[in-house]
This record gives C-alpha cells, structure tokens and sequence, in this order.
C-alpha cells in the first residue's frame, strides 16, 4: 500500500527540472532526493539519466539534432513513399477488381502487355466446381486514345466489362450511381485522377456530360471514377462491353471474343487456392490462373527487377540512410568531444567500457526516437501533398512506418558506435 | 616529566615506526618510466621509490615536468607500469587487467586540478555519479553527498547546475566528489589552487579527518604553501627523481618532543629537525637488555616512552624515564658501555646510531658542553 501510494507521487511530481529546482531549494530534506532522482527515464544501470541530460542539456542543440534525423527520416519516408507508390499504382486496377482468381494469357508476364485468350475458356471455368462465376474483363492500352477539342489525341486505358456484372470494388460508389449513364451509346465514365492535359474536367457532376473523341469517334463522357494513374496510364475510361465493341474493331469481327483477363469468383465454401489448383489443371496451357494476391506480387516483382525503378528508389533511401549517420554522428560525436574531460573522469572513477557503449546506445535510441517522430509526421503530411499532385498512391502502413522506425534506430546506432570510438580514447592520464 | 607531547601525539609519533611493508598504501619500487618509442624514447622517471602508509598524508613537489604528475598516474592506474614494482591498496599494477584496473579505480579517489563536472547535472547529481557506481545505497548516499556540501559551504546550492556555480564552488564540488565514497586513496592535482583560504582549509580538514578516522592515504601534488602543514610526508621530484622524502609531521612531532629535553634545547631548529630525520624507532619488551655492560657502543638512545634500569655489576644503580638518555658515554670516549640497561615497562627508544650522533656533537660545541655537564651530574 505505502509502495502504491509512493510511486503515485513520484508521478506526480510535474516532470520540469526547474521547478523540482526550486521545490528542493525551499525545502532541503533528505525525502526530495528520492523525487529528484527520479526525473527523466529509468535505467537499471544507474539512477542518473546521463544519456538523457547530456543530449537534452543544450535545447538548441536538441532541436538542430532532432531536426537533423527528422530530415534523414523524411528522405528515406519520401523514397521509399514514391517507390511503394509506383508499385501500387501499377496494380491499383488488380487492386481495385472484386475478384478472387484471375484467369490471364501465360505469355501476358505483364499486365500491359496485349495478349488474350479465346472467351469460351471463361465458360469451362465458369462451369467448374467451386466457381461461383467468370466474367470477362477486356482492356485496352495502345490502340485507345481520347482526344478533346482543340487537344491532341492521347492514350489511355479503357475498361470495360459486363455492366450487369461489375466486378468492381467500387468503393466511392461512383459506379453503382451511375452505371444505368453506361447504357447509352458511346458513354464512358472517366478517372477524376487522370492528368488534367486530356482537357475534361472532374470538378462537380455538374459538368458532364462532356464530348470528346476515342479513336476518332464521339464519346460523351458521363461521369467519374477514382482509380489512379501509373507510369505508364496516364488516365482510365470504363465504359460497357457493347461500347467497348464499337470502339475497337481492330480487334476482329468478334472483338469480345478475346478476353483479357477473366475474373473469377470463389463460393466462399471453398478454399481458394484448391480451387485455384483445379482450375489450373483444367485450364492446362491456354490459361493462367492467379490469385489476386499473386498476380499483384508478381507484378511489383516484375518492375521492380526488370527496371531500373527499385535500384533507384533502394539508393535514394540508403542516401537518405547515410545522410542521417553522418548528421547523428556529428550529434554525438560532439557530445562526446565537448564533455571528453567529465568522460575521462569517470573512467578515473572507475566507469568500465561497458558503461559508455550502454550510454552511447541510450543516447542513439533517444535521437532516434525524438527525430522520427516529426520526420513521420512531417512525412506523412509530404504524403498527402504528394498524393494530391501526382495522384500516385501514397500510403503510409503500419508495416512501412516500422521499417523506416527501424532503419532509423540501426542509423542512430552505426553512428553511435563510430561516436564511441572517441569516447574509448578518451584518456583519464592526459587530466592531471 | 613533562615531554612537550599529549599522550595523542605520542602515540601518533611512535606509530609512524616501524614500517611494515605488506601494510604500505602505496609502494613505489625501483620504477622506471619512459615516454615515446625508438628514438624519440625519453626516460622521465628514474629509479623511484617511494613508501606511503595508510592514513599518511603525502605533499608532492617539484618544477613541471619533475615527473611528479607521471608518477600520480601511474599510482592512479591511469597509466601503465612499464619497469619495477608498483603496489596500490595491496595490488600490483605491473602488468595489471582492465578488468582489475576498473575494480581498484573504484578504490581510489581522484581530484583534478579541472572540475570536470557534467553541465547537464546538478552538483547532487555529478557526485551521485561516483556513490551509485559503488553501489552506496541512496539513503546513505544522498545523506553523505548533502552533508559533505554542507561542509563545503555549499548547502544552499545543492541542485543547482555548475553553470550557476562560480570556479571555487565548482572545484568543491569536484572534492566532493572525489572524497565521497571514502576511498582507501585520494589522489589530488592542486586541489586548493582555485580555492580561497577558508575553504581551502576545509577541504584539507575533511583530508585529515578521512586521514585518521578512515586510514585513507592523501597524495597531494601541490605548490600551495598554505597547505604543506598538512602533510606527513613531503616528497619533491627533479628530472624524473625523488630527491627529497621527509616524514615532516614525524620529524616535527619528535623535534617537539626533543626540545624538551635539557640537553637538545641548546640546538638550533634547524640542527634539530636535521637529526629528527634521523631517528629511528626501537621497541623493547619488559625485562629485555637494551644495553650490555661491556658490550661495543654504537647507538644514543632517547626514552620515548617506558621506564629502564641502569644496572652495574649486576646491581641496580638508578632508574631513567620517559625523556632521558643514555648509551653517550661509549660513544664519546669510545668506550665499552659501562653499564647495562633493562627494560622495566615495555620501551620505545628513539635511537640515533654513532656517526649521526657525533655530527650532532660536532656541529654545536654548546651541545657537547651540555652533554659533559649531564653525564657529570650523573656521575
């Protein structure tokens, strides 16, 4: 009980040195030390927060090393934030398919690239136990392009698929309301993210219908979705399969016939990977079958080692990396130089080696930690400003955040470990 | 006989004999130091030795670059022993472990002539930082730290930080800090150098009271000549060699001690404390000869403390106290003695060997002239 009653008030004791200052001033007594010694974080090896006191002594100095890792946190955010946002933009449209198998060409290694399989392989797989359904979805990336009034004519992807059967998370609702819009002839509904050059434009429902050409023949723009744009889309249509028909006859007299890819959905029953097994063996060579799930990793996979985009972020983040060992070091490695006569005093004293690694690595987690803090915030606010201008997909997950945290933590640490070798030559002989 | 000495600093003199080797605090051997490798190597410490007993307060002297401040470190740890013996507290640092070397700098207490206190830390807790790595538990700890500022005039800025502390009150605090954990050694570089007189003197009143009380060893490197009464033991150093070692406080003790005696008030102070060097200490059990009627004469004896007999023949002739002396008379003539001397009560004897004893004589022709005049009263 007078344990409980104890700590309570050490608590409550305001965490502000000066004032404790003045408090043990007024009343000198032996009890205040017990107070007083408990300011600022605990540590088994001894009472006096050293490592805290020396780092937050100098306030300027603080905010010039908090700053200075903020800065090295928010470089390595900002690569890795656009690295993870050219991948995801790239399987935004996998992302965005309500589907649980994707039926694909083997030879379609990428999602851009244009090959189809005949429409009546989606029958067998429909027809397979476990399916519930398959639907196709068709695309087209180089043989679409959109031109506006007094613009030029510019590529972009169109989707399109059975209105009846959408196949779409949806989940800003535009397509439900406004899907009966798709009916009509030459309608489309146009992504509000892709780029503002086309010449349409998604302020308010408002404005629509607007007209323009898809390869060279009149589309009335209905209304909007939101999607996203990649390297290589610069904007989306999604219009019905019928239109769709009307607008591509290159490919063929049948040009539903080919599909792009097949969307499959699971009875939830079933395990989706036996399915996906079955249905593999079904399908024989005509067809691909993926989970969602892989075909999304096996994309990223696919720009991040087959182009140049993962080398370049990967060094952008170690540069970040680097920046900050360097600016923590100098953190500490001044520390060190400016008290190396009290450091020699206490190795006089008798404070071993030990002591000053453990003193070390305190003092690196502190910066660590007061310098990720702002950089993540900061960071995350650059995110929103970022995904707002270039409509890439920004997103900070937790899994993300942890791995900058943790890069943060091991650079604060490589750079006390350099610091320390300063320490160690500290020498207690050069004080008399 | 009123000997010019209480009882207190009787036994304090007489405790300073004989020196027992495995008790020393710090025992410099034959140790020999160089700087530099190859050709660049120079020999800055040469030969020494030096003998410090617990509870011995030692003032060491000399010009800068005497080698007084490498023979510190070395005693301190600080540096490696390269040539000789060296013993600290019992353990020898020749060729010593780090391990061991961390273990006995927890024993010794170390001022240095900068304060070296943390800026980030308050007075309380730059001292706390020696008490918590020996594991002082707090209550005691916290009661100890207050109390030695309170004695240093510092009760009222306790928590405060150095940078409100002006350069006198920082150097306590580093005393403080030094001397807290009552260390079985201090080692201090001008400790008093930034200090005015009335702290000064506090600070080598708290070395005294650790001194006696503890049987803590105080070695000094100071030019302080407000502080050299301190000292038991004044060391001085040129190039790289000790060339003065002077027990000061022993000799002043038994130079008090002799001026009270008829015979040696005729000598100068000077004279005096130049044979008090001499002196050594000898001990007799009760019923012991000191001196054998017949047998060769070879030292003057001074009674410090006991009684004896003069026996001749056989027979008991007369009985002599604390502050007589005997055996001169072999020596002046150059005679058997005469006579023998049996302890009565267990006796110490300050005892002075032939030569030293006819310099003495030589040098004062009032001392010889009172020297007759003794022995014919006795006769």
């Amino acid at each position: 009980m007078s344990e409980t009653v104890t700590s309570t008030s050490e608590w409550a004791i305001p965490v502000q040195p000066g004032l404790l200052l003045r408090l043990n001033l007024a009343t000198t007594t032996l009890t205040s030390y017990r107070t007083f010694s408990e300011i600022g974080p605990k540590f088994p090896m001894t009472q006096i927060p050293l490592a805290w006191k020396n780092l937050t002594y100098d306030p300027r100095r603080l905010v010039v090393a908090v700053s200075g890792i903020a800065f090295a946190v928010v470089l390595m955010f900002q690569q890795r934030g656009f690295q993870h946002a050219l991948f995801d933009s790239t399987v935004e449209i996998v992302r965005e398919l309500e589907c649980d198998l994707v039926l694909l060409r083997p030879t379609r290694f990428a999602l851009s690239v244009e090959t189809r399989f005949d429409r009546s392989l989606l029958d067998v797989a429909a027809s397979h136990r476990g399916v519930v359904s398959a639907v196709p979805l068709y695309v087209e990336n180089l043989g679409a392009r959109l031109r506006r009034e007094n613009q030029k004519a510019r590529p972009i992807r169109v989707l399109a698929f059975d209105l009846d059967r959408p196949m779409l998370r949806d989940r800003t609702r535009e397509f439900a309301s406004q899907r009966n819009l798709l009916d009509g002839p030459s309608t489309a509904l146009m992504d509000r993210l892709s780029r503002s050059d086309y010449g349409f434009e998604f302020g308010s429902q408002a404005l629509f219908p607007q007209t323009g050409e898809l390869n060279g023949r009149e589309l009335h723009v209905v209304g909007t979705f939101t999607s996203g744009r990649d390297f290589a889309h610069t904007g989306n249509l999604i219009m019905s399969q019928e239109n769709f028909a009307t607008y591509f006859t290159h490919r063929g007299l049948a040009p539903l016939q080919q599909v792009d890819l097949g969307l499959v959905k699971v009875d939830p029953q079933e395990d989706i990977s036996q399915v996906q097994q079955r249905l593999s063996e079904t399908m024989g060579n005509e067809v691909s079958v993926l989970t969602k799930q892989a075909l999304i990793e096996r994309e990223i996979a696919l720009w991040d080692r087959s182009t140049p985009i993962g080398v370049i972020f990967t060094v952008g983040t170690l540069m970040g990396f680097v920046v900050g060992v360097i600016i923590c070091y100098q953190v500490l490695a001044t520390a060190i130089a400016d008290h190396l006569g009290e450091f020699a005093t206490l190795k006089a004293m008798g404070y071993s080696n030990g002591y000053f690694v453990r003193l070390t690595i305190q003092q690196s987690v502190y910066l660590a930690a007061l310098g990720f803090l702002p950089g993540a915030v900061l960071s995350w606010v650059l995110f929103q400003f970022n995904a707002s201008f270039t409509a890439l997909p920004m997103s900070m997950t937790l899994e993300r955040v942890l791995v900058i945290l943790l890069a943060t933590l091991v650079m604060c640490i490589i750079s006390g470990m350099l610091a320390l070798r300063k320490l160690f030559a500290a020498d207690p002989a050069s004080l008399f | 006989m009123n000997v010019g000495l209480n009882d207190q600093q009787l036994s304090e003199l007489l405790a300073t004999w004989p020196v027992d080797h495995a008790a020393l605090s710090v025992d410099v051997d034959h140790v020999n130091h160089h700087y530099g490798t190859g050709e660049m190597r120079k020999q800055v410490l040469f030969d020494n030795v030096l003998k410090i007993l617990p509870g011995e307060i030692v003032i060491m002297t000399g010009p800068s670059g005497s080698g007084k401040t490498t023979l510190l470190t070395l005693i301190g740890t600080l540096r490696s022993v390269q040539e000789g013996s060296l013993k600290v507290l019992g353990q020898e640092l020749l060729g010593i472990t780090p391990t061991s070397t961390t273990e006995l700098r927890k024993r010794i207490g170390f001022i240095f002539q900068a304060h070296n206190l943390f800026e980030s830390l308050t007075a309380f807790q730059n001292i706390r930082m020696a008490t918590e790595l020996l594991g002082i538990p707090d209550d005691q700890a916290n009661a100890r730290i207050e109390a030695t500022l309170r004695r240093l005039g510092l009760g009222a800025r306790i928590h405060y930080r150095p940078k409100a502390l002006s350069g006198g009150q920082k150097q306590r605090v580093a005393v403080a800090r030094g001397l807290i954990h009552e260390p079985g050694l201090i080692l201090a570089d001008e400790p008093t150098a930034a200090l005015d007189a009335e702290s000064g003197r506090e600070v080598v009143t708290i070395f005294q009271e650790l001194a006696r009380e503890k049987q803590c060893t105080i070695v000094i490197v100071t030019h302080d000549n407000r502080i050299l009464d301190v000292a038991d033991r004044i060391v001085s150093m040129v190039d790289g060699r000790i060339v003065t070692n002077v027990l000061v406080r022993r000799n002043a003790l038994l130079s008090q001690f002799l001026t009270q005696i008829e015979l040696f008030k005729v000598l100068s102070t000077t004279v005096l404390s130049k044979i008090a060097d001499r002196f050594d200490l000898r001990k007799f059990a009760v019923g012991s000869e000191i001196i054998q009627q017949g047998g060769v004469g070879r030292e003057f004896f001074v009674i410090g403390a006991g009684s004896v007999a003069i026996e001749i023949d056989g027979r008991q002739v007369n009985t002599l106290e604390q502050g007589s002396f005997f055996g001169e008379m072999a020596l002046i003539r150059d005679q058997p003695r005469n006579a023998t001397v049996r302890a009565l009560t267990p006796v110490s004897c300050f005892v002075l060997e032939k030569d030293d004893f006819q310099t003495v004589v030589q040098s004062s022709s009032s001392f010889e002239e009172e020297l007759r005049k003794a022995i014919f009263n006795r006769q």
